[in-house]
């Protein structure tokens, strides 16, 4: 029971640090991004294949997840801009075409480019012992990444001038422009900012097992899926929802498979929808 | 004397219809000024247009020697010009301390030195700095929208329809604050239903009519004038 546990956690933490990014972008812009997870995984490839090239492992996965936010950037200054000049459901219709194609053409060209590259990373401890139980180091290691990098984020949009400006445009995008927010510029950061976030689930999740070229749709439907039912405005109940996710996909993986996890996954997105249409902790940012 | 703020025959269309045609106004420095007229006159288009919300198909606005028209919203606040639109658009989930801190987002390191001029202005929002500002009353928001709008440190001042929704008491303190900043010299083009308020207060008014300027004078003046009595105050 309990390792299920820790495993649950330590891939709801992960999927928090993407849905947080899919949260962020569409709070932001109106765009539901459908090739998020592949930002993950061009993060993680890019590490793998730095590592390969013989870079230091460190560095090769801070340069992978600055990749992955330097990538983001290209995608807000070209391919979003025709959707950012349209406004309310023209946006949203828009940004789903164009972000659906950039998922294919990304998942098309990684395979065929790199078909063999996986991102896999073994650190020196194989496992713990924490409080009684053997805990895989990695699984420390990548809850730890993730923590810090909420804690860093929400320290930003609480503390920050520039933060508080993320969340207004959120609440209220007229009234941040009349208070002098440029929206387009902070918009871009927060692309860039989800990028690098995104970026960070995928070299974790090298960490904590392996990332292959082909898991960007599955990484980008259950950052979806946790998003929706986090509140896709709702930036600490996308952080509930990782979690709480991660821990019923574990659960559900180990006793019925991972097909019906998927299918119980999506239920409970369904019933969230239902019950609380605006998340978990509906506006609780 | 020339104008601090300027439309020069300004058109603005929401598609085929025009909202505005051939507007001028003019603003003094130090002057209050404001533009009556009925519903759907194009009074928020004027002051939207000239906050740069929205951009005229002809004419230009232009402030202190600078083009104003085509130039976005956030841009138009950092050269001085501050508006509090009607629907206030305030940022619902963030307490009255936070808004009042993005109101000076264009210039930081004023952020105490503002609070402290927006606190003595309105001191009930002092005394609700933790409070969530969509929990607030109609006439509190009003105050947090004004304020908000003060934290920038403007030089001219835009409010349209202050006094709406707003109970008499709260409508008579709100345009004594008004008065206020006029006297400390802020410039203030003001959009109000309430003619005789909004004439009481300014200095010059404009009478807006189906998108065109009908009649300009005085604001004493036209308080005197007969048929603003008759259309707009109420007196036969």
């Amino acid at each position: 029971m309990i390792p299920i546990l820790i495993d649950g956690v330590v891939q709801g933490l992960q999927l928090s640090l993407l849905a947080v990014g899919i949260t962020l972008i569409y709070g932001l812009g109106g765009v539901l991004n459908l090739a998020h997870g592949q930002l993950a995984i061009v993060g993680g490839v890019a590490t793998a294949l730095l590592i390969g090239g013989g870079v230091n492992v460190v560095a090769a996965c801070v340069l992978g997840v600055l990749g992955a936010g330097l990538f983001a950037l290209v995608v807000d200054r070209s391919l979003l801009v025709p959707a950012y000049r349209a406004h309310g459901e023209e946006r949203l219709l828009l940004g789903l075409v164009l972000t659906l194609g950039l998922s294919l053409l990304i998942d098309g060209y990684l395979n065929y480019q790199f078909p063999n590259t996986a991102l896999t990373l073994r650190l020196p401890v194989p496992s713990v012992n924490l409080g009684g139980f053997r805990v895989r180091s990695a699984s420390i290691g990548t809850s730890l990444i993730a923590i810090l990098a909420f804690l860093v984020l929400l320290g930003f949009l609480r503390r920050t001038l520039v933060g508080k400006a993320v969340r207004s445009i959120i609440q209220n995008e007229v009234g941040a422009e009349l208070c002098g927010i440029d929206a387009t510029r902070t918009r871009t950061l927060i692309l860039v900012l989800s990028g690098m976030l995104a970026g960070l689930a995928g070299v974790a999740q090298g960490l904590f097992s392996s990332l292959g070229t082909e898991m960007g749709v599955e990484f980008t439907i259950l950052g979806l899926i946790v998003a929706v039912v986090g509140g896709v405005r709702s930036i600490n109940g996308t952080l509930a929802a990782g979690v709480l996710l991660g821990i019923v996909n574990a659960f559900a993986s180990y006793y019925v498979g991972t097909y019906l996890a998927f299918i119980i996954l999506l239920l409970a997105a369904m019933i969230t929808i239902l019950v609380r249409p605006s998340g978990l902790l509906a506006y609780w940012t | 004397m020339s104008a601090v703020l300027r439309t020069e025959g300004i058109e603005v269309r929401y598609g085929e219809t025009s909202v505005l045609r051939d507007v001028t106004v003019e603003v003094e420095r130090g002057e209050a000024v404001s533009v009556i007229g009925p519903n759907g006159a194009g009074k928020t288009t004027l002051l939207k247009t000239i906050a740069g919300v929205l951009r005229p198909r002809h004419g230009r606005v232009v402030y202190d020697g600078v083009r104003l028209d085509g130039r976005p919203a956030h841009r138009v606040v950092r050269l001085g010009i501050a508006y509090v639109p009607a629907e206030k658009e305030l940022f619902p989930q963030m307490t009255v301390l936070e808004n009042l801190q993005l109101g000076a987002y264009v210039n930081p390191t004023a952020t105490d030195e503002h609070l402290a001029f927006v606190f003595g202005l309105f001191p009930r929002l002092r005394e609700r700095t933790g409070q969530l500002a969509g929990t607030m009353s109609g006439g509190e928001q009003q105050m947090l929208a004004i304020g908000r709008a003060m934290m920038a440190g403007p030089k001219v001042l835009m409010l349209d329809e202050p006094s709406t929704g707003l109970a008499p008491k709260l409508v008579a303190e709100m345009y004594e604050q008004l008065s206020r900043l006029k006297a400390a010299g802020l410039t203030i083009l003001l959009a109000e239903q309430q003619v005789p308020l909004a004439l009481a207060l300014t200095d010059r008014t404009y009478v807006l009519e189906n998108g065109a300027i009908r009649l300009a004078g005085p604001s004493r003046d036209l308080l005197g004038d007969p048929e603003i009595k008759r259309a707009y105050l109420g007196l036969a």
